[in-house]
């Protein structure tokens, strides 16, 4: 079956939900939960379809919606469309939605109205910059992630939530900024060769290339504007040194702010990387291509380094995630098929994993209103399928063969050893301290001696929290089973991707 | 000879005066006076080539500036009232109630 | 001439007219007819937007009436709507803060429609002479409006300072304009053109007097150096007076400013396009910087509206067809913008005259969420953020000085957009991340008059900022009148 305007369907879907919530009082709070739980599963089901229209042996975009002109004096024009990449990454995206707001039934209980407004909006957003294939369009998508999550952290967040919020918008502004300006430039630049305004991305991929390159930085367009996107992607993902942001951001934001930051948020950004800088700038992209390695490997080792002395749980899930990040990047910057590949499934993988692990982590701190590792230990005991359920979660994040990490790791760095052995030998010095951090805390908190009678009478996980967990740890075995089922739907996109 | 290029140094000089003294002279009154002196400088320059190029426009133009210039100082007498009796001053330097 | 010759400026004719009767009925009516003479203000204005719109239109091209002291063309139709709706909706914000005050309502309208004649002027002179009346008509309007409250020191200290600088940019004016007429023998603008086309090199005079012209329209639209007045005059000046003077005389300063520079001084653009450049660069460098530091709500948005100056100037500084739409374009954006960001103002003046900080919009969010939505919209439009008409107007003059070769300038514009986040984000921090529990904020006035304003300022916000189409090939259709197409 297929439905007409699908693409759009999914993407302007969750605004129109938020809309109607927006005409119900907010003192119904039950009814917009309800309602928010109902559209972003009615979401997730209108998504799969994506998936059986999808046909994966075409390598170009597929299911396009439009173009409709938007601007038309500027050439701009509503175009979204679909390949194998942006199909992963919007399911993901859907799914985590529902799973987001499951985990926030209890722990978010003021102002539930606009915590779901703003949800759905954001969700809006992220769709919608996965799907854009108008330069123009991507950044009005890409801005309206912005506000969403900046109340989100800022309502609804920790003790510090004001000073995370205000630095996360920051920093994301200021790389935003630059992006609008390297938009409007190729916009230009295609004005020039070809007498006609256009920001289409298929517009792009034939006349950004030809931008010049020269000896140095600054008489050198194309790296310029790669710079400009660059940095505009490297502050999301976050490469080191611009992920100061994250840890604060993290930590201050309630769960589902994390799930939906981490899940996908952070995604986008190496989404960018792939699908814009990588493929509108080749030659850029080759002369930042061991830039690019070195970030990668910092962020790497960095990460897995800070996060074992991290005394908070949630920090130390959001350090692991630029460790995590670090090898998406390593995976894109190698440039085979195999890294790619591996670096896309890591994002999603990454998506499950870090979204789930946030999630429990949060489980945990509704009971107990703490998140630091020494106020727990041994509670193995006292909540034993919350106990089993995290460490599942764990073993996936450290890439246990039969798990969904196992496959993406294994992906990049077999894909990256015959061009940068030396990185794939640093790369997996990371995953060995990956495990270290991580099963050291699980140590730390389950089975070392039980030392707070506070926790005696624990609660284990409930029926919502499973249920809010289950779907993640369906794909997190599914895709450590059997990868190909997500491997060949981006196949074709990949090697088109980077014929270029 | 007295040709068009003396009027024009003549109002610079007049122009350049009345700028003066509006930024250094302190009293209302005599910062009015100022603009008045700028004003008048644009007049006597309009009313010099009006009659060079035998053009009535700048004439009318003068006409206009005379009548406006005295709008604008009928408005300034009765700012000055209106500051004399709130504050009982006239000097520029008293109207600082708001900073930044 | 022909009385028949008069048809095309009926509407300021009108204007003029109801404005005179206004102001006798006010002295008969007195204290109580606020209300009516405020509403009968609101009628004239809506009658007179219908005449422009029947005989105000150009035939065809372009078309010069009155001796050629005015011209008709899209340009000038579109900024007198432009302003015609800026004074509509500031009249009705203004009629309950008008009411709870001890001050009566006739001089009031009238002095706003005279304000407006003026602008209209500006807006479709075609020779100096005229432009110059009907800047006079205008500022000489404004300088009392400022200073209406008499009894407020804050107020009459904004329009001493106000009254002062103005009347020394306009001095500055005219004898740039003297100048003018003495080197190039006419005070007409497509004279002025063709003179300066016709000139291999500029003498001393006529350059400095391109130069005195060029600083009073600095003046006016309030660019760094020349802003001094401008945050003085804002604060002090009764609220709905702002946001009139932030937007109307604003759109018709920059209406001149295109008239002047980009018709008539066209042929010497490479000579003061740096000068531009430069003005308009450090206008949203410092403008920006200087709003970050403001506690005063009205004092912030005057920094504000110096920087949208600058942004707006930034398609002066293209010098092409498209810079010049992009700035009508933004006059536009811009004034529901802010009109609409003054009604708040307006709206949390509970606590005495100009006494706003923003502190008071602390947790806005929870008792208001409404209104503080309305708001937020304002902050992210004037910010530049899609889905916002704010984002479309930056857009389109970015656009335009990045194809006029201008990226180091669009680059200080866009980094000085991001600044300008923090100061607009400071309201929004009050607003929804502060529960205002502990820092006592001010109670909102309820007036359905404003309520309604800011929904229509809100409305059309959005809907340029979603779908700015229909608004920017009106714009367009403007450009043919400078002859730039």
């Amino acid at each position: 079956m297929q439905i007409p305007h699908l693409l759009t369907i999914v993407t302007i879907g969750p605004a129109v939900a938020a809309g109607v919530l927006g005409l119900i009082p907010g003192r119904y709070e039950r009814l917009h939960r309800w309602l928010a739980l109902l559209a972003s599963v009615v979401l997730f089901v209108v998504s799969l379809f994506l998936w059986t229209g999808f046909n994966p042996d075409v390598a170009g975009f597929q299911l396009v919606d439009g173009p409709i002109a938007w601007i038309p004096q500027l050439g701009i024009n509503y175009t979204l469309g679909m390949d194998g990449i942006s199909l992963l990454l919007v399911l993901l995206t859907t799914l985590l939605i529902p799973v987001v707001i499951l985990a926030s039934w209890t722990s978010i209980s003021e102002r539930v109205k606009g915590f779901h407004i703003s949800l759905l909006l954001l969700t809006t957003g992220m769709i919608g910059a996965f799907l854009a294939l108008d330069l123009f369009l991507f950044y009005v998508f890409w801005e309206l992630m912005l506000i969403p999550m900046y109340f989100i952290i800022g309502i609804w967040g920790g003790a510090r939530r004001i000073y995370a919020a205000v630095k996360f918008f920051i920093y994301t502004m200021v790389g935003s900024v630059f992006m609008l300006v390297a938009i409007l430039y190729l916009g230009f630049f295609h004005h020039q060769l070809t007498g006609v305004w256009s920001f289409a991305y298929a517009d792009f991929l034939k006349t950004a290339p030809q931008l010049a390159m020269g000896s140095s930085i600054l008489h050198s367009p194309q790296l310029l504007v790669f710079l400009a996107f660059a940095l505009a992607f490297a502050i999301k993902v976050p490469m080191f040194p611009f992920h100061t942001w994250l840890p604060d951001a993290h930590v201050e934001a309630p769960t589902g702010g994390s799930i939906i930051l981490a899940g996908v948020l952070l995604k986008l950004g190496t989404y960018g990387f792939l699908r814009f800088n990588r493929a509108l700038f080749p030659a850029a992209w080759e002369a930042c291509v061991p830039l690019i390695l070195i970030l990668a490997v910092i962020g790497i080792l960095y990460g897995a380094w800070v996060a074992m002395v991290q005394p908070d749980m949630k920090k130390l899930v959001a350090y692991s995630s630029v460790s995590h990040l670090g090898f998406v990047m390593l995976g894109l910057a190698a440039g085979t098929i195999a890294s790619t590949q591996g670096a896309v499934l890591q994002m999603v993988n990454h998506g499950l994993s870090t979204g789930a692990l946030f999630l429990l982590v949060g489980v945990i701190y509704e009971r107990r209103h703490t998140r630091l590792i020494a106020d727990y230990g041994g509670i193995a005991k006292v909540v034993p399928i919350y106990t089993g359920l995290f460490l599942l979660v764990t073993l996936s994040s450290i890439g246990l063969p039969g798990l969904n990490g196992f496959v993406g790791e294994f992906l990049i760095l077999a894909g990256s050893w015959e061009k940068y052995p030396a990185v794939v030998v640093l790369g997996a010095l990371g995953i060995i301290f990956g495990a270290v951090y991580m099963l050291w805390m699980v140590q730390r908190v389950f089975w070392s001696p039980f030392a707070h009678e506070e926790n005696r009478d624990l609660k284990d996980i409930n029926l919502r929290e499973v249920l809010a967990v289950l779907p993640l740890l369906v794909f997190i075995v599914w895709i450590g089973v059997h990868p190909t089922t997500f491997l060949s739907p981006m196949e074709a996109a990949v090697r088109l991707l980077l014929a270029r | 000879m007295i040709g068009a290029m003396h009027y024009v140094f003549l109002s610079l000089i007049l122009f350049v005066l009345g700028l003066i003294g509006v930024m250094v002279r302190k009293n209302f009154i005599t910062v009015l006076m100022s603009l008045e002196l700028i004003f008048n400088a644009a007049n006597l320059n309009l009313i010099a080539f009006s009659d060079r190029f035998s053009s009535l426009s700048g004439q009318i133009l003068a006409i206009f500036i005379i009548t406006i210039a005295a709008a604008e100082a009928a408005i300034g007498l009765g700012l000055i009232i209106a500051l004399l009796r709130l504050k009982d001053t006239a000097s520029l330097d008293d109207a600082n109630e708001m900073r930044g | 001439m022909s009385l028949s010759d008069f048809i095309p400026f009926v509407p300021e004719i009108f204007l003029a007219a109801a404005g005179l009767g206004i102001l006798l009925a006010g002295i008969t009516l007195g204290k109580k007819g606020v209300r009516t003479l405020i509403g009968s203000g609101v009628a004239a204005l809506i009658v007179t937007a219908v005449l422009v719109w029947v005989f105000g239109r150009p035939q065809g091209g372009p078309q010069v009436i009155l001796g050629g002291m005015l011209v008709l063309d899209n340009l000038a139709v579109f900024f007198k709507l432009i302003m015609i709706a800026a004074s509509i909706i500031a009249l009705i914000m203004s009629a309950g803060f008008l009411e709870r005050s001890p001050y009566g309502g006739g001089e009031y309208t009238s002095l706003v429609l005279f304000a407006t004649v003026g602008m209209m002027v500006m807006a479709s002179g075609a020779n100096l002479a005229s432009l110059y009346v009907g800047l006079e008509l205008m500022a000489l309007s404004v300088y009392i409006l400022v200073g209406y409250f008499k009894l407020e020191v804050k107020s009459n200290e904004a329009a001493v300072k106000y009254f002062v600088l103005g009347a020394l940019s306009s001095g500055i004016l005219v004898y740039g304009i003297s100048l003018v007429y003495g080197t190039l023998g006419t005070l007409d603008l497509r004279g002025i053109h063709q003179a300066l086309a016709g000139m291999a090199k500029l003498n001393w005079a006529a350059g400095l007097g391109i130069v005195l012209v060029g600083f009073g329209m600095l003046f006016k639209v309030a660019i760094v150096p020349f802003h001094v007045w401008t945050p003085d005059a804002y604060e002090g000046a009764p609220t709905p007076v702002t946001a009139f003077i932030s937007v109307g005389p604003k759109a018709a300063a920059f209406a001149m400013f295109l008239r002047i520079f980009l018709g008539a001084f066209e042929p010497n653009i490479a000579a003061w396009r740096t000068v531009m450049w430069v003005a308009a660069a450090a206008t949203m460098i410092f403008a920006n910087t200087a709003a970050l530091t403001q506690n005063n709500v009205k004092r912030m948005l005057a920094y504000s509206s110096i920087a949208h100056a600058g942004y707006a100037l930034m398609g002066i500084v293209a010098g092409t067809a498209m810079g010049l739409w992009s700035v009508m374009l933004y006059m536009l954006i811009y004034t529901f913008m802010n009109l609409g960001a003054f009604g708040f103002v307006i709206l949390l003046e509970s606590r005495g005259y100009a006494g706003e900080t923003i502190q008071d919009y602390a947790g806005l969010a929870k008792r208001h969420p409404a209104a503080a939505a309305g708001m937020l919209v304002f902050m992210l439009g004037l910010a530049g953020i899609p889905p916002t008409a704010g984002f479309m107007g930056k857009l389109y003059v970015f656009a335009a000085a990045v194809q006029a070769g201008y990226v180091g300038l669009t680059v200080i514009a866009v980094v000085m957009s991001a600044v300008s986040l923090f100061y607009y984000f400071r309201i929004v921090v009050q607003m929804y991340l502060h529960d205002g529990e502990e820092d006592e904020p001010a109670e909102l006035i309820r007036d359905r008059w404003v309520e309604a304003m800011i929904f229509v300022c809100v409305a059309a916000t959005l809907f340029i900022g979603v779908y700015p189409g229909p608004m920017v090939g009106w714009a367009r259709a403007g450009i043919s009148a400078l002859g730039l197409g």
